[in-house]
């Protein structure tokens, strides 16, 4: 018995020590499974990563539709006619914004007289924006920045007497009354963007040119 | 201190190959579907970067440049033509003019759609001529570099250093456009075929600098047939300058 005793200790140490043994080499297992699970899933992560940072950067930069720029302070109209009539015309806002219209359109430029209304309105009506100053409310070097701010072509720029603001700048169904460009150069400018011969005009793209010259046209 | 413990309780109560296979197919599951999403990813992004037209142009893209400043061009070519039909009697000149007004005007149509289709302002983002001081699709600057990449034109003209919102190549000023406003007959078609070779010879500048840097099928057909079509006007109406000199 006393040399049976520590054999059958000596059999369960062995065995013991054989189960330890595979438990190791199990855990070693799972260890180098997890390890090559966890690098697998970070390369595939870094890598998914890497191509919508790609997609991302190739895809140019985000558009903004011109129509949906919004600009405070605009003044909007709708349902507005566009008949050639002969005469004068009695215009729903001030300066006008769009209308009946004489048939013969202004020819696009700076003009140091008032203009007739009939005559450009309808280079709104062909996507023109006219700039109009109050020649009492601004000085002689904020209309010189306004003429070097207006567009080269389908813009118009002239004095207009009486306005409630010192200057507005329309096209057809839309204008926005402002103090000058140099203080409010990010409204008249995505005004410009915005309207300047846009879709919102019956005729864009149509002439500016080849119609009739106003008073005192300088450019 | 709590892993060992649990591993021992897997392998002796008989759950760990079942808890194994489970979490090893969970493993499988994901590395699925990371598969597939790259496989899909690299797809779209070899599509998108090997498609003839890689990405609608936006709003500062030479595409977008060379549309609203070659309306600018074509409307003052057809300012010229229609001007020329009043001022003189003779059918040669007055058809060219006639068919100048009516191709250029259908023209500036097309690019203003573009712009349209593209989803980007008409008004300019950027000063005139930025698009022009842009690299080549071969890295050039332009400065210097021989272009006529069209090949039709036949004649490689070096192309002068452009700076933003200088002036196009070949618009009639003010005062030549009054010059022309003010003459009639041969006086008018001779200031006209001269002030137009200009216009189309710097048309065709410009045509030719967007097909050095741009992809974009419409526009480089459009441009290539610009080149084209321009050059054979410059030499007709070159002949009919020398029948009136």
């Amino acid at each position: 018995m006393a040399d049976d005793k520590p054999t059958v200790k000596q059999q369960r140490d062995a065995r013991r020590q054989e189960k330890v043994a595979e438990l190791k080499r199990q855990q070693a297992r799972a260890k180098r499974n997890r390890t090559i699970g966890i690098v697998t899933a970070s390369v595939a992560g870094a890598a998914a990563i890497a191509l919508v940072v790609t997609f991302v950067v190739t895809s140019g930069q985000p558009r903004q539709d011109p129509q949906a720029i919004e600009i405070d302070g605009v003044k909007t109209y709708s349902d507005l006619t566009a008949n050639h009539v002969g005469g004068s015309v009695d215009y729903a806002m001030t300066p006008p914004a769009g209308g009946d219209h004489n048939q013969i359109w202004l020819n696009c430029g700076v003009y140091t007289e008032p203009v007739p209304n009939e005559n450009a309105v309808h280079d709104l009506e062909h996507g023109a924006v006219w700039f109009t100053y109050d020649p009492e409310q601004v000085s002689e070097s904020e209309i010189e920045a306004l003429r070097d701010f207006a567009p080269d072509t389908y813009a118009v720029v002239s004095p207009y007497e009486g306005l409630d603001s010192p200057m507005y700048v329309s096209a057809w169904g839309a204008q926005l009354p402002f103090a000058n460009v140099t203080d409010d150069e990010a409204t008249v400018s995505d005004f410009v963007t915005k309207y300047w011969k846009s879709t919102n005009a019956p005729e864009p793209g149509a002439p500016c040119t080849g119609g009739v010259d106003g008073t005192g046209k300088i450019a | 201190m709590t892993a060992p413990g649990r591993d021992d309780a897997d392998v002796t109560d008989g759950a760990g190959p079942h808890r194994a296979s489970s979490s090893r197919r969970l493993r499988l599951v994901i590395a699925g579907v990371l598969t597939v999403a790259i496989v899909l990813l690299v797809g779209i992004a070899l599509g998108r970067l090997s498609s003839p037209n890689p990405v609608t142009p936006g709003t500062d893209s030479v595409e977008a440049g060379f549309s609203r400043d070659m309306q600018v061009h074509h409307e003052q070519a057809v300012q010229m033509a229609m001007m020329v039909r009043d001022r003189t009697d003779d059918p040669e000149v007055r058809s060219m003019a006639y068919d100048m007004a009516l191709t250029q005007s259908q023209q500036a149509g097309q690019m203003y759609a573009w712009l349209e289709l593209w989803r980007v302002p008409q008004a300019p983002s950027e000063p005139t001529m930025t698009w022009m001081t842009r690299p080549t699709l071969d890295g050039d600057y332009g400065s210097h570099h021989m272009t006529g990449d069209g090949g039709a034109s036949g004649s490689a003209t070096p192309v002068a250093t452009h700076e933003p919102g200088g002036r196009m190549p070949g618009l009639a000023t003010d005062e030549q456009l009054a010059a022309l406003d003010s003459a009639r007959g041969v006086e008018a078609e001779r200031l006209f075929l001269t002030l137009m070779i200009a216009h189309h010879e710097g048309g065709i500048e410009m045509a030719d600098a967007i097909l050095a840097r741009s992809e974009v099928t419409q526009v480089r057909a459009f441009a290539s047939g610009m080149v084209q079509t321009q050059q054979s006007e410059i030499d007709a109406m070159q002949a009919m300058l020398a029948e009136r000199s």
